[in-house]
C-alpha cells in the first residue's frame, strides 16, 4: 500500500479546498528537494501531498506597485535569472544562485525554502534584508507575516495545517540601492550555509551611508536585521574602519542573541569579516 | 495511479503508486537503470534526468510529478544509430570516465548544459556539474569533454 497519496492542484482555490477537505491530512509539495528527503526517512504525518508546483498564480515574478510580488513556488533558478530581482533584489538572486546545485535550484522553491524553514536556509536571510512579507492563505482568509515572525525557530513556522504559504511582497528598494549576499560553506559547490550574509545599501551625494540594511543567515535561531549595524553605519563614509567596527558590532549582535557556543569562536571572526565584505561589495564598489 | 508523460520522445502510460520516486518508476517500473541510485537525497546527481529542459534530480521527483512532462534519460542520448553520440565518443577520448557510476548523470548533466548554450566557459561547465559528484577522475576530464563537444557542436552548426 502507497505511504500517502498524491494529488495536483492547478489553482490557489484549488489547492485551498484539497489542503482543507476534511477527514485527511494534506501538505504542500512543490519542488521535493526537502518533502522527498523527509519522507525518505521518516514515517509521513500525512495522507496526501498537494502538488503546488505548477499553480501558474505561485509562479509570477513582478512588479505590483511600489512592491515586488513573487510566487512561492518560484524555483531558485527562476528567481536568479529573473531580470526584476537581478535588478532590484541582488541579495536574493545571489543567495538563490548559491542554493544546492543546479538540479535542485531548477526544482527548489523559495516557498519550500521558507516553509522548511532550515536555519542553513539561504534565501532567509535575503528575503529578512528586503523586508519580505510571507503571505499565507487558507479557506478562511488570508495571513501576513515578516519572516521573523513566520519562522519560530529551526523547521518551526506559524504556518497552520490547511494554509498554503502562496508569495512573498517586499517593498521596492529606494534608487540607487545595492544589494549583496555572500556564503560561507564547506565546499563551493552545492554547499549548506555554516554562515551567510545578505546586505544593501547606497551613498548619497556626499559619499555618507544613507540606506543600510543587513541580515545575517544560518547563525541565527531565526532570520533578522541587525538593526545596531545599520544604526552605526547611516551618517557614515565607508572607511575602512568604519566597516571593521560594523564587522565588531555584527559578531556582538550575534553573540547577545545565540550566546557562546563551541562554535564561536569560529563564527565569531568568520560573520565579522563576512559583514565586512558584503558591505564593502555594496557601499564601496 | 496512472501516470502520462513523454519518455525519450515516446509518449508513455504506466500504472504506478503514487509515493514512489520517478528514479524508481524508471529502474524498477520501466526497467530503464541508466540513472543510478547514488544518494537518494538529492547530492550526487547519478540519478540526473532532463524534465521539461531542465536538469533535475529524479530522487528528489515523485513520480506522478512526471505526469504531463517531457522527461529524458541517459537511454535517450544517443547517436541515431543508437552508438554513443558525440559528447559520449567525447567521454571516451578524453579519458572522462573510470569505474562509470557517475557517468549517466554526469552524461545528462552535460546535455542540460549544451541545450542551453555552446558557447560555455569552463568555470559554467564547472557550475553546471556542480551537483554531480566523481569519486574516481577528478573532473577535469569530464570538463573537457563537454568543453571539446561545444566546441564541435559550434562548428557543425
Ligand atoms: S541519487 Fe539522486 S542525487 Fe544522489
Ligand atoms: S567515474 Fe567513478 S565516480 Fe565518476
Amino acid at each position: 500500500m502507497a505511504r500517502f497519496d498524491y494529488v495536483r492542484a492547478h489553482s490557489i482555490a484549488e489547492a485551498l479546498q484539497l489542503l482543507g477537505e476534511a477527514g485527511l491530512i494534506s501538505r504542500p509539495l512543490a519542488g521535493g528537494t526537502d518533502v522527498m528527503v523527509f519522507v525518505r526517512n521518516e514515517k509521513p504525518p500525512f495522507d496526501r501531498l498537494v502538488d503546488i508546483s505548477r499553480v501558474p498564480e505561485m509562479k509570477i515574478i513582478e512588479r505590483r506597485g511600489d512592491e515586488v510580488f513573487i510566487g512561492a513556488a518560484v524555483t531558485f533558478t527562476e528567481a536568479e535569472q529573473n531580470a526584476l530581482l537581478r535588478e532590484v533584489a541582488g541579495c536574493l538572486a545571489e543567495a538563490c544562485r548559491s542554493v544546492g546545485g543546479p538540479a535542485v535550484r531548477n526544482a527548489g522553491t523559495l516557498g519550500g525554502n521558507v516553509a522548511n524553514a532550515a536555519a542553513c536556509a539561504d534565501s532567509l536571510p535575503a528575503l529578512a534584508c528586503l523586508d519580505a512579507v510571507a503571505h499565507v492563505r487558507s479557506l478562511t482568509g488570508e495571513r501576513s507575516f515578516l519572516l521573523n515572525e513566520l519562522i519560530q525557530g529551526a523547521n518551526r513556522t506559524a504556518i497552520r495545517p490547511g494554509e498554503l504559504l502562496t508569495h512573498f511582497t517586499f517593498p521596492v528598494p529606494p534608487a540607487g540601492v545595492r544589494s549583496a549576499f555572500l556564503k560561507l560553506g564547506r565546499r563551493n559547490a552545492q554547499a549548506i550555509s555554516r554562515l551567510s550574509m545578505a546586505a544593501a545599501g547606497r551613498l548619497d551625494a556626499a559619499g555618507r551611508v544613507d540606506y543600510a540594511r543587513l541580515a545575517p543567515g544560518a547563525a541565527m535561531p531565526r532570520p533578522q536585521r541587525f538593526t545596531e549595524v545599520e544604526a552605526l553605519l547611516l551618517g557614515q563614509a565607508p572607511t575602512d574602519e568604519l566597516l571593521a567596527a560594523a564587522g565588531a558590532k555584527t559578531a556582538e549582535v550575534m553573540i547577545g542573541v545565540t550566546g557562546r557556543r563551541w562554535s564561536t569562536e569560529y563564527k565569531e571572526i568568520a560573520i565579522q569579516a563576512m559583514a565586512e565584505q558584503t558591505l564593502r561589495r555594496v557601499l564601496c564598489q | 495511479m496512472l501516470i502520462e508523460f513523454t519518455l525519450n520522445y515516446q509518449p508513455i502510460a504506466i500504472e504506478a503508486p503514487p509515493d514512489v520516486t520517478l528514479l524508481h518508476l524508471l529502474r524498477d517500473h520501466l526497467n530503464l537503470t541508466g540513472a543510478k541510485e547514488g544518494c537518494s537525497v538529492g547530492e550526487c546527481g547519478a540519478c540526473s534526468v532532463i524534465m521539461d529542459g531542465r536538469l533535475v534530480n529524479s530522487c528528489l521527483v515523485l513520480a506522478p510529478q512526471a505526469h504531463g512532462s517531457e522527461i529524458i534519460t541517459i537511454e535517450g542520448i544517443h547517436a541515431p544509430d543508437g552508438g554513443p553520440n558525440d559528447l559520449q565518443e567525447n567521454f571516451i577520448t578524453y579519458g572522462a570516465v573510470q569505474c562509470g557510476i557517475c557517468i549517466p548523470g554526469m552524461v545528462v548533466a552535460g546535455e542540460a548544459l549544451l541545450m542551453r548554450t555552446l558557447t560555455p566557459t569552463r568555470t559554467e561547465i564547472r557550475t553546471a556539474l556542480a551537483g554531480n559528484l566523481c569519486r574516481c577522475t577528478g573532473y577535469q576530464q569530464i570538463v573537457d569533454a563537454i568543453e571539446a563537444t561545444a566546441v564541435q557542436r559550434r562548428q557543425a552548426s
